[in-house]
């Protein structure tokens, strides 16, 4: 199964920048939905980026909701939502999250989809000076997205950086992940019944600001802007924006 | 990879084998290569209608949600509970214990129009 998708790339694609737009979790998974529905319709494939406004706890198409620790997550202000993707719970807020939508031949193997698309993620964590490279699969999926590597995500040496996931329907991929900027003052140890000890999952996973990279979302959504069109070898419908890209780190 | 001439298939990589008036489903050799490791099945109800070539089904492999199609339009008459605690065995036997579900077909001229084995192979193995 080594098909790619490589007919659709060249094609302009929609970039959406919602880095500025503020929505509940329920929101985001709908407006990502939105977008496979678009390219469904006959739209261009879609380069989303966007960020979170409060911590929420997002959980797979079929993980059971028995995983949650809803009390937890009442105590610390977490929205938990499922997402119509698959994989396991995923605490978002330091974060800055991808969705693409494209059309893909349906012979596409999931692998090869996942793996063109991260050539483009590791094209733009390139930008920011970040050696990431795919995942490969390393046991059987337990309830935190984090805890465990799959050939959808990505690493920095053995460290998972980058956790995504995918909806195919209707020859249309929908894939979104989160790229893992900082950490917040809980995890989804907090949040998930009987999960991984928080230093087992520390320890496997890590975020741009421990590599000593640029971690400001708009910087690291920079880069990516540019590594999808190097990568893939597309151009965008819209002029990328030139504001807010100087080096916060 | 796999073509067993006696199904019939669809250009979604289903494939139905054909008994009298019911149709067993799967899904086809070449799609469970392509999904990878399957780890989760939702399958219709028994006693649900279904439409041709409208999603019945999902399937969950490598954190990838696809849809199953309804190869024809009719009633789920049966499922294959086994996959609830064991969706493996459609990686390990696609066309036998992997199976899907049986539908009553409502309309058998509709399995006029699916593949062949040699057209569903030329489908696969083209460029």
């Amino acid at each position: 199964m080594t098909r790619t998708t490589n007919e659709v790339a060249p094609h302009p694609w929609r970039l959406v920048d919602d880095l500025h737009v503020t929505r509940s979790g329920a929101a985001q998974m709908q407006t990502d939905l939105d977008l496979l529905d678009e390219v469904r319709a006959g739209s261009p494939a879609a380069l989303r980026l966007y960020t979170w406004a409060a911590p929420a706890l997002s959980i797979g198409r079929f993980q059971p909701e028995t995983d949650v620790d809803a009390d937890a997550c009442a105590r610390h202000g977490v929205e938990v939502v499922r997402r119509p993707t698959g994989g396991a719970a995923l605490l978002h807020g330091g974060d800055l999250t991808y969705a693409v939508a494209m059309r893909v031949d349906t012979r596409t193997s999931v692998q090869a989809s996942y793996d063109e698309i991260a050539s483009a993620l590791v094209a733009g964590l390139a930008v920011v000076g970040v050696k990431a490279a795919v995942a490969r699969h390393d046991g059987p999926p337990g309830a935190v997205c984090f805890a465990g590597q799959q050939g959808a995500d990505l690493r920095v040496g053995n460290r998972k950086v980058c956790g995504s996931a995918q909806l195919r329907r209707d020859g249309v991929v929908l894939q979104h992940g989160s790229i893992l900027l900082r950490r917040l003052s809980i995890d989804e140890t907090d949040l998930i019944a009987g999960s991984h000890p928080r230093d087992q999952l520390r320890q496997s996973t890590v975020t741009l600001d421990e590599l000593g990279a640029p971690h400001d979302p708009r910087v690291v959504a920079d880069a990516l802007i540019v590594g999808f069109a190097r990568a893939l070898g597309m151009t965008y419908r819209q002029p990328l924006r030139t504001e807010g890209t100087s080096g916060t780190r | 990879m796999e073509f067993p001439e006696h199904l019939k298939y669809t250009k979604e990589h289903e494939w139905v084998a054909v008994d009298g008036g019911r149709a067993r489903v799967g899904i086809t050799d070449y799609a469970q290569d392509a999904l990878g490791d399957i780890v989760y099945v939702q399958l219709p109800e028994v006693g649900a209608t279904v439409a041709a070539m409208a999603p019945c089904a999902e399937v969950e492999s490598t954190k990838s949600v696809s849809d199953i199609y309804a190869p024809v339009s009719g009633t789920i008459a049966e499922v294959n509970a086994a996959l609830n605690d064991t969706p493996e065995i459609i990686n390990q036997e696609p066309y036998g214990l992997g199976w899907l579900f049986d539908v009553d077909v409502a309309d058998t001229s509709e399995l006029d129009s699916l593949l062949d084995a040699s057209a569903y192979r030329a489908l696969v193995e083209s460029e």
